[in-house]
């Protein structure tokens, strides 16, 4: 009896309205995490109701679930395009061409690469004027602005999502672009506002934390006629072993602090509430750096251990043809946006380049030696390296470029004996120097603060995400916090 | 001819007089008499024509037929008096046609028959031939005699065999030989009847005197112009002037007689207890109770009437409005009505940009003070169904619509009258549905329609119902559009579903903020301060006037801890302009207390916000622009209707506000001219004129405190410089 009433309902809708509430049903489905369910759902409207207005819903939501779980930019690729060759006129067209823009994006190494991107989401605005896509395709354009590194085009993408779209969901992103872009062009004050604007309209919004970090940090170093750093006495970090013999540390955006201890072979996270997490072992621990996905990159002597798993060891090649010889003297290593890794070998005294098969692709920037010790990256592309021997640090892009500098020594400072350098979202350098310094330099290569008296040998350093200075005195065995 | 068409005019005359003579028995004639009778007259002409020929008997054939055709109406009963008339004619016609070839009898048979349908029917020498008449006269004499009634009183109603002849006295009237019963009728008296035997030549007379039934009051008012109601019905109205003989009795009453009625019968009435109200407008009503034991006259107490007056005074926002009580012209508000009526009135307070409306009831002497908000009006055009099913429940559907939308509050909610609205759209061949997006209507058009029938329905908006194609009839798809704008804004309510009608009412009766309480004080959050740090206070802002520094520290606003910048906004969002907010302030030196009296900034409308009805709020800010005009606050209106213009993607109407706005808005930090130059560029780059944009973007760049969005919000020079440069 029931199934009778079942089939009679069956009987009773439309295809059309079929394939609706499959596609609603779907969508339930992924907002409750349910994912392979609700990819059921968009592939039976694709393949049992083709002929429905739902399907090329059907068929975005497919690329995106291929996109954001799969991972797999191939496959998604291919279902936005059926979306925009076979369905330009339906209201999944812009989505499908919006996440067409993000898949090159994602992917964009070159100018070429960029202005590809540049064009999917252009189309969107100009093919679909009144679409709710709009917002996200003008969020697009400023992220491709801002990784071409072009500030101004940036902020007036972002600032026509603020303006235009103020209650899209993408407006509080959009928001933060503009106060980054604006503070990499150093303008913090107004940065410093578009911040607040984030804390202001959307408090609830995962980007109001995020916004707080940042106007702390800017608020600490521009807010005042001098920027100033003060010793947090309260600030503990682990104890015991984990704090002896430190070769680096570093903090992640969702604060955990890693600590690689060579005395307790392994790097130890400790959670924003003091807990100890389960630790990384690894011998010969060298540096740590991040990911451009947000992995833990630990540089051992030997190999680099990418995220939780993936260990992986280097060749190059030797004078002979065709043979090659392992990296064994690592001191440092970080992996690019471009998904380059980047080795420091102190044997070879050069940084060596490889691809993200680990193929060998030669030094970097240049061929000329130097004793670079500790690497770090931003998060504007560029690549901030210690030269011990030189006592600078410098700047390069992915291609060797060099961006920036920070100098031996200049009014106020003088870089004796660099141990690690830091890079915050700002493009500032912070270099701990053993003989009991950190100092605080501006894009520019001029100095900001420096620290000094409570610490005595500095080893490492990190920032967290409000900006405050993290580091580890070899001499007192403790974490410092300048806050 | 000519001499024919004179008799016609003739007949006609006299027939319009017999229509008058009879009017009180004459029902309307059915449409299938009617349309009878014209074509008996469009035969008429054609006998006429045929009468006045060269061969005058072909007329006779025709007259046959007219006679024929209205007899069978006569013999039905349904001939109008009119075709009385024509009958007779066509009798007369065809008497004088037979007459003329020599057929003398069968001219006599039609003027008998003329006789017995008309007995007081003549023939005029000067007009029909004498022989003729006289021969007429002849057979008329054979079969007519005469009749004369008199009555006491005079001007009852005289009817023969149940036929109304005339009103009492009558001089001799001439009536078909033959026997009758003659009726004597007058209110208030009883009916006489009478048997009368009329003989050819003779005359009979009957004198009546009528016995009283009823008894009559008569009645004098001041002043005259009094409805004198009895038991509940109307009965008469008092008028004229006092005749001198009763100006001593009414002066001694205590009225004037120089404004005093004239002494009014109420006649026909029953003996017994009566009530009688007299009822004026602007007095008081007066009650009485009579009692008419007799048949007979009866003087009542003369009655004055007093004034009954109240006060009405009339404020509106805005001021300026026409105002119209019970539909004439009073003025515009501000007003004070002295001397209004009491009882019931309807008060409408007209505006450009909208109206109020209310029915009031003022009691004597009452001074009634009333606020009229003008609220736009917003016209429902119906409902247009998209398949046969949605036709089937349309009607239906219409009713729903207009009981669950007549509680918007924000607007007046009128539907509209089907025929002015079709014969506007109908002039540009557009249906209703051709208001619709998608419908591939010129928008100019549309522009041009929605504002003509503004116009004509005093609207300043319309709503139009669609129902889509749906399985089970369910949705109806709410179209708004303000007037002299292209493209609707949709709102989809389940029409069966109350809860459906509430999110519209919800949305539709918001009103956009254009204002905001503001310090002009900007203070951000940090992890490094108990409070919120200062980063900046606007140029010439409360917070500047208050003396507020950048680096200070706010910690508490009116006795509440302060730990973030939402807490302080909602502090001052929650006030009003002018009021105060006292702040905690630690700086360099000692903490200090710091009081801020609020301004205000303007905010603008956000360019595509979901939850909002630009339809609507173009509606309430056109109120401002029309309302206020010249004010600052119209300024802004302005401008964020060439915003609302923009999220059309009508920038050509943006632009039109634009110019506008950018000469009336202030030129001062914050929201002002800098803004409209900036936008102004905005909508001259995208209606393709490059060079005018660049110009009013380097015109925007050069103001420098100009910002957009609100007085604190990002500012217009580096956007408008960039622009000017791209």
């Amino acid at each position: 009896m029931l199934l009778a009433a079942g089939l009679l309902r069956a009987q009773s809708t439309s295809p059309e309205e079929q394939a609706r509430g499959l596609l609603e049903d779907g969508r339930t489905y992924r907002r409750e995490g349910k994912l392979k369910q609700a990819l059921d759902n968009f592939n039976t409207i694709v393949t049992g109701f083709a002929n429905t207005d739902s399907v090329d819903d059907a068929l975005l939501e497919i690329g995106r679930y291929q996109m954001e779980v799969e991972g797999n930019a191939d496959k998604a690729r291919e279902a936005f395009e059926v979306v925009t060759k076979r369905y330009p006129q339906s209201d999944g067209a812009p989505g499908a061409y919006y996440y067409l823009g993000l898949l090159t994006l994602d992917r964009a190494h070159s100018a070429a690469d960029l202005d590809d991107a540049l064009a999917q989401f252009t189309r969107v605005q100009r093919l679909y004027p009144r679409s709710e896509w709009v917002s996200r395709a003008l969020y697009g354009t400023a992220l491709a602005h801002r990784k071409a590194g072009r500030l101004p085009e940036t902020v007036e993408a972002a600032r026509r999502v603020a303006l235009e779209y103020p209650s899209s969901e993408i407006a509080p992103a959009a928001q933060f672009q503009i106060g980054h872009a604006l503070a990499l062009m150093g303008e913090p004050r107004p940065a410093m506002e578009e911040f607040q604007r984030i804390r202001n309209r959307f408090p609830t919004s995962e980007w109001a934390p995020r916004a707080l970090d940042r106007i702390t940090a800017l608020y600490r170093l521009y807010g005042g006629a001098k920027p100033v750093f003060a010793l947090d006495p309260a600030f503990t970090a682990a104890s015991g072993d984990v704090l002896k013999d430190v070769r680096a540390i570093l903090m992640t955006p969702a604060r955990v602090l890693w600590i690689a201890s060579d005395k307790v072979k392994g790097v130890v996270p400790v959670g924003a509430d003091g807990k100890v997490g389960a630790i990384l072992n690894g011998a010969d621990l060298q540096g740590l750096s991040l990911g451009p996905a947000g992995e833990l990159v630990v540089a051992a002597r030997m190999a680099v251990r990418v995220g939780p798993r993936d260990i992986r060891s280097f060749s190059v090649p030797t004078d002979k043809p065709g043979l090659t010889e392992p990296l064994a003297k690592i001191e440092a290593a970080v992996v690019t946006a471009g998904g380059l890794t980047l080795i420091a070998d102190e044997k070879r005294r050069r940084v060596c380049r490889f691809d993200a098969k680990g193929q060998f692709q030669g030094p970097f920037p240049d061929a000329k030696e130097r004793q670079i010790v500790r690497m770090a990256v931003d998060g504007e592309g560029g690549i901030a390296v210690l030269d011990r021997d030189q006592k600078t640090v410098q700047v390069y892009d992915e291609a060797g470029q060099l961006l920036r500098s920070v100098a031996a020594r200049g009014a106020g400072w003088e870089l004796k004996r660099p141990t690690d350098v830091a890079v915050d979202p700002f493009r500032n350098t912070y270099v701990a120097d053993e003989e009991g310094f950190v100092y605080v330099f501006s894009p520019s290569g001029q100095l900001l603060a420096s620290i000094s008296g409570e610490v005595r040998k500095p080893r490492a350093l990190t920032i967290d995400p409000a900006g405050a200075i993290l580091v580890y005195d070899e001499k007192l065995e403790r974490i410092l916090r300048y806050r | 001819m000519r001499r024919t068409a004179a008799v016609l005019v003739a007949l006609l005359a006299c027939g319009l007089a017999g229509a008058a003579w009879a009017q009180e028995a004459v029902p309307a004639a059915p449409d299938a008499v009617q349309r009878e009778l014209q074509a008996i007259e469009d035969l008429l002409v054609r006998a006429i024509a045929e009468f006045d020929g060269a061969q005058q008997s072909r007329s006779i054939v025709i007259l046959d037929e007219i006679i024929t055709r209205l007899e069978s109406l006569r013999r039905d009963r349904t001939l109008p008096p009119r075709g009385r008339e024509v009958l007779a004619q066509a009798y007369e016609l065809r008497g004088r046609a037979y007459y003329n070839i020599g057929l003398q009898e069968k001219a006599a048979d039609s003027f008998r028959s003329l006789i017995q349908l008309q007995p007081q029917y003549a023939l005029s020498k000067d007009k029909v031939s004498p022989k003729i008449v006289d021969y007429f006269n002849s057979v008329k004499t054979a079969l007519v005699g005469y009749l004369a009634v008199s009555s006491q009183p005079a001007g009852a109603k005289v009817t023969l065999n149940g036929e109304f002849l005339s009103l009492t006295d009558f001089f001799p009237l001439e009536i078909l030989a033959g026997d009758y019963t003659v009726e004597i009728a007058r209110e208030g008296y009883r009916t006489e009847s009478r048997p009368v035997s009329i003989a050819p030549k003779a005359t009979e007379t009957l004198e009546v005197t009528l016995t009283r039934t009823s008894a009559s009051a008569f009645l004098v008012t001041e002043p005259p112009g009094v409805e004198i109601w009895m038991d509940g019905a109307l009965a008469v109205t008092t008028a004229g002037t006092l005749a001198p003989d009763f100006a001593a009795a009414v002066r001694e009453k205590g009225l004037d007689p120089a404004r005093a009625s004239a002494r009014t019968e109420i006649g026909g009435l029953s003996l017994g207890s009566h009530a009688i109200e007299l009822r004026k407008k602007c007095h008081e009503l007066v009650r009485k109770t009579v009692d008419f034991s007799e048949a007979r006259d009866y003087d009542l107490e003369p009655v004055k009437m007093e004034e009954s007056l109240a006060s009405l005074s009339l404020r509106s926002e805005p001021p300026g409005a026409k105002i119209y009580l019970d539909g004439e012209a009073a003025g515009v508000t501000p007003k004070d009505l002295e001397g209004v009526c009491s009882g019931k009135h309807r008060v409408e307070v007209k505006h450009a940009s909208g109206k109020f409306l209310q029915d009031v009831v003022l009691e004597r002497n009452e001074s009634l003070t009333l606020d009229c908000p003008i609220r736009p009006s917003l016209a429902f055009l119906g409902v247009v169904a998209e398949s046969a099913g949605g036709e089937r429940v349309a009607a239906e559907v219409q009713e729903t619509l207009v009981r669950n939308l007549a509680k918007i509050t924000s607007l007046n909610f009128v539907p509209a009258p089907r025929e002015t609205v079709d014969r506007i759209l109908e002039a540009d061949r557009l249906a209703r549905k051709g208001l619709l997006p998608g419908s591939g209507t010129d928008p100019d058009l549309i522009r041009k329609l929605t504002e003509k029938m503004a116009a004509a329905l005093e609207v300043q908006g319309f709503l139009l119902a669609v129902l889509p194609e749906e399985r089970l009839q369910r949705t109806a798809a709410l179209h708004l559009l303000a007037a002299g704008n292209t493209v609707t804004d949709r709102f989809d309510v389940a029409f069966n579903e109350a809860a459906s009608y509430l999110r519209f009412l919800s949305v539709v009766d918001q009103r956009a903020a254009l204002y905001h309480p503001w310090t002009g004080i900007i203070t951000v959050d940090t992890l490094l301060h108990e409070g919120v740090p200062v980063l900046r206070v606007a140029a010439a802002s409360p917070g500047a006037e208050a003396g507020l520094q950048p680096g200070e520290v706010i910690d508490a606003a009116d006795g509440h801890p302060i730990k973030q910048t939402a807490e302080l906004l909602a502090l001052v969002e929650a006030k009003k302009p002018k009021d105060k907010i006292a702040l905690h302030v630690k700086g360099a030196g000692a903490a200090r207390a710091v009081e801020v009296v609020l301004g205000q900034t303007p905010q603008e409308i956000p360019l595509n916000d979901p939850a909002l009805l630009y339809n609507k709020v173009m509606m309430d800010l056109r109120q401002q622009v029309e309302g206020y005009p010249g004010t600052e606050a119209a300024a802004f209106a302005r401008l964020n209707l060439a915003v609302c213009a923009m999220h059309f993607g009508d920038f050509a109407a943006a632009h039109e506000h634009l110019l506008k706005a950018r000469t009336e808005l202030p030129q001062r930090p914050g929201i002002s001219q800098g803004t409209a130059l900036y936008y102004l560029g905005l909508a001259l780059e995208r209606l393709g004129y490059k060079k005018e944009a660049g110009e009013a973007y380097r015109a925007a760049a050069a103001a420098k405190d100009a910002t957009l969005f609100d007085n604190d919000g990002p500012a217009v020079a580096p956007l408008a410089a960039r622009r000017a440069g791209s």
